[in-house]
């Protein structure tokens, strides 16, 4: 297929771009395969360069022979293009509707995206499972890397290589494998070097209605605990909802069969709900009434911080439990949404390696991508979306607005930024990088994605982003950092959902004056240590300048 | 009378203290005729808890009698929104302790405060009082005097007894007029200078309402007043802080509002504020949302929206706004009253000032604003601070207006980091120190109070007391950078929020934030050091 069939008219001029809290632009209109872009030929305005994949809808209105398209971004800005002629803004408008729902992945624009920069490292290969298992093998010799799923048949939504307990083999991970939801067996999440407590994670299993059970199933997770001591089971969803799975073929791990096992139930929402709660939430957000009242009660309305809270509580539970010296597994249903972000919200508050830009990139790694959040799935449409939704929802985005509530309450913990977070959130929604492509390692693979794409970590990891997206504040903390899950200590986040609707001028102005003030501390630092070595220098040099 | 007379156990040991942010000790616990004094005996730890009785909003006792012999358990909700509690041993002991900060902590003599027993050592009572007068305000502001004049004529308090002894009226209307003046505004509070817009030489009158009653009485000195308030320019707004309904309402209890008629070069503009009873209501139902601990994020939201404390914000900075609007986009004078314009009055024109004038946003310059527009403009600190959030007691005259106005000032500071001189510690400390202080500024309900009690004379002055170097480096705004510009603040309900520094301040998560705070507002000071220190080396 050809781009060109789908752009009718490539080119105009004269169009208007509105922009929140921007002055408009007049300029060209230019539609090309993956960009609408709008440049006015002036030297110093900038230039809007969209992509389509950003594209969550578009809304047409005409006055006379004037028309106008209203964008909706899935980053939830929203832009206005006045455009002359009524001929001219219907095409722009059917080829933006076609480009931005072009959902055939080969065609999608990283595949033809070539860095203008160079790559110095690339992030394809950075957080490989085997470097990361090399770490584990420094802490512990009770785990060993199966190759089991090397040709994605055991579980599809797994990465060729997994850390399972040393005493489990090949055969048994299959047999288990067939009794978990999805094939998604338990495996190694994280390894508490403190105590040496794990965590791990699955898919629900699949006892029935008739209570089926597998003995490899129950000996793989005994497997990790220590003699004598007792393990937690954290199940995200609610009792009722878990034993109603069991009438479609899912379940819980009985307590008969898992007597060393404490289950706890929680209720992290499913998929569907959540993205519902999202566009209720941007709406909200988006609402022009001046009225306080009907802002809080759209804001609770949508309950989109409910899910925040329920989130955060899960993963505290989870670390308290691993903290407090027992091991856990979690899943809920498919083990590929809620658990995950139960499991990675856990390693925050614990682990202060993943509170570093790198780490934390090697946690979305581990944690989401190669354990097989279905990013294509989930992120095929945002807030705006007329559609009607299908497997959409927003589970990464309430992970990084959790996280920045983390951040948000330990201002000084973490190496990254706010802005990171909401990078990071940009580009699982478009992207001219790979890496949020595909729904798992095998489609990955299956696309030649780091043969072909370029890898979002490739782009920040240079000295010039990294820069950007590091905290000034920063001091490395050891220790473990439990977040306030009160519903008065969650906040919004501003930074995402109020971004596009209030002038961050005075806020931005403000951040660069404390980044500029720390930056001169540092240097002052600098500047009195080194007068210092200079003065112990003279003084052994010269002995009359000692002090008596 | 003699303090002592209510303190029938003035010490005892083996107390537990449990507070917020700190791990419970085990002390003496004294009480004394203004304090309530903690301090911990145990080895390796030096806690000590000075606590002003004055600061006592409310306290519950239970009692426990155990095997062991009966301890009783004093719970002390604090005017600063902390919450205390001592486990007292011999239920004697703790009856007694509990009926002492009872009595002591609502005195009503004001002589019988402690601003008038506090000496500390590195202040004489002889330092200056106050840090401007309007006096000293006229003088400076040379461009007023062409058409305005200072007026004494209440120099005994006579005529308006809220007001200080001077102020600022136009040259036309002498002091005879301003008699008549004031027997038709409410209070005697007939219509002064409050604020001068240099740039275009328009100006901010406040008043209270007329006293027009039910047959429409009016005022031909008044009328002229205000006449000579726009001369020159085609008209004034007047921002009346009433609904139009509550305003001819008012006119049955001998008030009322400015009719077209009468001042047909006005026009009139309605904005209901809230005021009295309904914001200290809202009050107490916001302190009750924020110490909730269902854990539930709906209730907590609900209970967030039905407190409409945040409507109340929206409100006073959108009146603000509007005053703001008038004086310096559309080039009008304003005059505001409400009721009384002691209350939402002073709000409005003191957060229009900030908006306007970038000298009001210094440290300095904003405590002279608030000197000048709540402490001289007579603002009735007693009556509306006596009780906060927790108190059983009936309410009367409180009213957390002053409350609300520094909740306003943060959204300004936090909307604008760079344009506020000052920091949210001086915000909080201001909203602490209005409710109990050692200081004097706050006492009574005006100026002709204070005189009569001496303030100046036997108190220490706080607003002097914030300015000295170590205090400053505390409340100024490390980020500060001059801009001349008016800052205008979004008023969308999604731009504004709570203030968590003041009303959550006592759960662990705000303070890591004050954290980082102080860690940028240590790094200024210790250039401000360092910059000293390499002086003579530089030379």
């Amino acid at each position: 297929m050809e781009f060109a069939e789908l752009i009718k008219t490539p080119r105009v001029d004269g169009v208007v771009l509105h922009r929140p809290f921007m002055p408009t632009v007049e300029g060209t209109l230019c539609l090309t395969g993956h960009h609408l872009i709008l440049s006015s030929r002036q030297d110093n305005t900038e230039e809007l360069w969209l992509l389509h994949s950003n594209i969550d809808c578009i809304e047409k209105r005409f006055v006379g022979s004037l028309g106008t398209i209203i964008v909706k971004c899935k980053d939830l800005r929203v832009i206005q293009l006045d455009i002359p002629g009524m001929e001219e803004c219907l095409n722009i408008a059917n080829s933006i509707e076609a480009l931005s729902t072009l959902d055939i992945l080969s065609l999608m624009y990283p595949f033809f995206y070539r860095p203008m920069f160079e790559v110095i490292e690339d992030g394809w290969k950075s957080f490989l499972p085997l470097d990361a298992f090399k770490d584990l093998e420094t802490m512990t010799d009770e785990w060993r890397l199966s190759e089991v799923n090397k040709d994605f048949i055991v579980c599809p939504s797994y990465p060729p290589l997994v850390a399972v307990p040393k005493d489990i083999d090949d055969d048994t991970l299959r047999k288990v494998a067939s009794f978990r939801h999805g094939g998604r067996f338990p495996v190694l999440s994280y390894y508490h070097k403190k105590n040496g407590m794990v965590m791990m994670r699955s898919g629900q299993p699949l006892t029935g209605t008739n209570g089926r059970r597998c003995k490899e199933d129950e000996k793989l997770i005994n497997a990790t605990l220590r003699p004598g001591k007792r393990g937690y089971i954290i199940d995200t969803r609610t009792i009722n909802v878990a034993q109603q799975a069991k009438a479609r073929g899912g379940g819980i791990e009985s307590e008969a069969n898992y007597p060393q096992w404490r289950r706890i139930h929680k209720a992290v929402e499913r998929s569907n709900v959540l993205q519902e709660s999202l566009i209720k939430l941007v709406e909200a957000c988006n609402d022009q009434s001046h009225s306080m009242d009907r802002w809080l009660s759209k804001l609770e309305a949508s309950n989109w911080q409910t899910h925040v809270k329920e989130i955060l509580t899960t993963a505290c539970l989870a670390a308290q439990c691993i903290d407090r010296g027992a091991s856990v597994l979690v899943h809920g249903t498919e083990g590929a949404d809620s658990t995950l972000q139960v499991t990675s919200l856990a390693q925050i508050i614990l682990d202060p390696a993943c509170r570093t830009i790198r780490g934390f990139q090697s946690l979305v790694e581990r944690e989401w991508l190669q354990a097989g959040h279905p990013f294509q799935q989930r992120c095929a449409q945002s807030a705006y979306s007329n559609s009607k939704p299908r497997q959409e929802a927003p589970v990464f985005l309430l992970f990084l607005d959790c996280v920045w509530q983390i951040l948000r309450q330990f201002p000084c913990s973490f190496e990254f930024s706010e802005s990171f977070l909401v990078l990071v959130f940009e580009h699982s929604y478009a992207s001219q990088f790979g890496t949020f492509l595909g729904n798992s390692t095998a489609e990955r693979a299956k696309l030649s994605l780091p043969e072909k794409t370029v890898s979002l970590w490739s782009w920040v990891n240079r000295p010039q982003e990294l820069e950007r997206l590091t905290n000034p504040l920063y001091e490395a903390n050891s220790l473990v950092i439990w977040p306030s899950v009160a519903p008065q200590s969650l906040l919004l986040w501003e930074g995402v959902f109020l971004r596009w609707n209030r002038s961050s001028k005075c806020l931005d102005e403000a951040y660069e004056e404390m980044v500029h003030i720390i930056e001169y501390n540092k240097e002052l630092q600098n500047k009195v240590n080194s007068l210092r070595r200079q003065l112990a220098q003279l003084e052994t040099e010269d002995p009359l300048l000692q002090t008596p | 009378m003699e303090f002592s007379e209510y303190i029938k156990t003035a010490n005892v040991e083996d107390v537990v203290l449990r507070q917020p942010l700190h791990p419970p000790g085990r002390g003496t616990l004294c009480i004394t005729g203004h304090h309530l004094l903690f301090s911990d005996r145990e080895e390796g730890s030096c806690q000590q808890v000075l606590l002003l009785l004055r600061n006592i909003d409310a306290i519950e006792k239970s009692g426990v009698c155990r095997l062991s012999g009966s301890s009783g358990t004093i719970t002390i909700k604090c005017k600063d929104l902390r919450v205390l509690q001592l486990d007292i041993p011999g239920m004697e002991e703790c009856l007694n302790i509990a009926r002492s900060i009872e009595t002591l902590s609502c005195l009503d003599s004001m002589s019988e405060l402690y601003p008038f027993f506090y000496r500390p050592s590195n202040a004489s009572l002889r330092d200056q009082w106050g840090l401007s007068s309007l006096e000293r305000h006229y003088s400076q502001m040379k461009e007023l005097h062409d058409r305005w004049r200072l007026s004494t004529v209440n120099r005994d308090f006579s005529v308006c007894p809220s007001y200080p002894q001077a102020v600022i009226v136009p040259k036309s209307t002498d002091d005879d007029m301003l008699e008549k003046v004031a027997k038709f505004r409410q209070g005697g509070r007939f219509p002064v200078l409050c604020y001068y817009h240099k740039k275009n030489g328009m100006v901010i009158m406040r008043s209270s309402q007329p006293l027009t009653g039910a047959n429409r009485k009016r005022c031909r000195e008044d009328e002229q007043l205000l006449q000579a308030v726009i001369d020159g320019s085609d008209k004034g707004y007047i921002i009346d802080t009433r609904s139009s309904q509550q305003a001819l309402q008012a006119r049955m209890t001998g008030g009322g509002l400015e009719s077209k008629s009468c001042y047909s070069s006005w026009k009139r503009l309605q904005r209901q504020m809230e005021r009295g009873k309904a914001l200290q209501e809202s009050l107490i139902k916001l302190v009750e949302a924020c110490e909730d601990e269902s854990n539930n994020m709906d209730r907590w939201l609900s209970k967030l929206e039905n407190s409409k404390w945040l409507s109340h914000v929206q409100t006073a900075l959108s009146t603000a706004g509007l005053l703001a609007e008038c004086v310096e986009r559309d080039g009008h004078s304003v005059l505001v009253h409400g009721s009384e314009g002691t209350d939402s009055t002073l709000l409005i024109s003191t957060l229009a000032q900030l908006i306007m004038d970038p000298s009001c946003r210094t440290l300095e310059g904003f405590l002279t604003l608030l000197e000048r527009e709540w402490v001289q403009a007579g603002h009735p600190f007693q009556q509306r601070c006596a009780h906060s959030a927790h108190s059983h007691a009936r309410l009367q005259q409180e009213s957390p207006v002053f409350l609300l106005l520094l909740d306003c000032v943060w959204q300004l500071w936090r909307q604008f980091p760079l344009a506020l001189g000052f920091s949210e510690a001086l915000l909080l400390r201001l909203a602490t120190e209005a409710y109990a202080s050692d200081y004097g500024t706050f006492l009574g309900n005006n100026q002709q109070e204070r005189c009569a009690l001496g303030v100046k004379e036997n108190t220490h002055c706080l607003f002097q007391a914030l300015l000295r170097p170590r205090e400053r480096d505390c409340y100024s705004n490390p980020l500060y950078e001059h801009t001349e510009l008016a800052i205008w603040p979004s008023v969308h309900p999604q731009s504004l929020q709570l203030w968590r520094g003041f009303f959550l301040r006592w759960t662990p998560q705000t303070h890591h934030l004050e954290e980082a705070q102080e860690e940028i507002r240590n790094m200024v000071i210790e250039w401000g050091k360092l910059a000293l220190s390499s002086c003579p080396a530089s030379t």
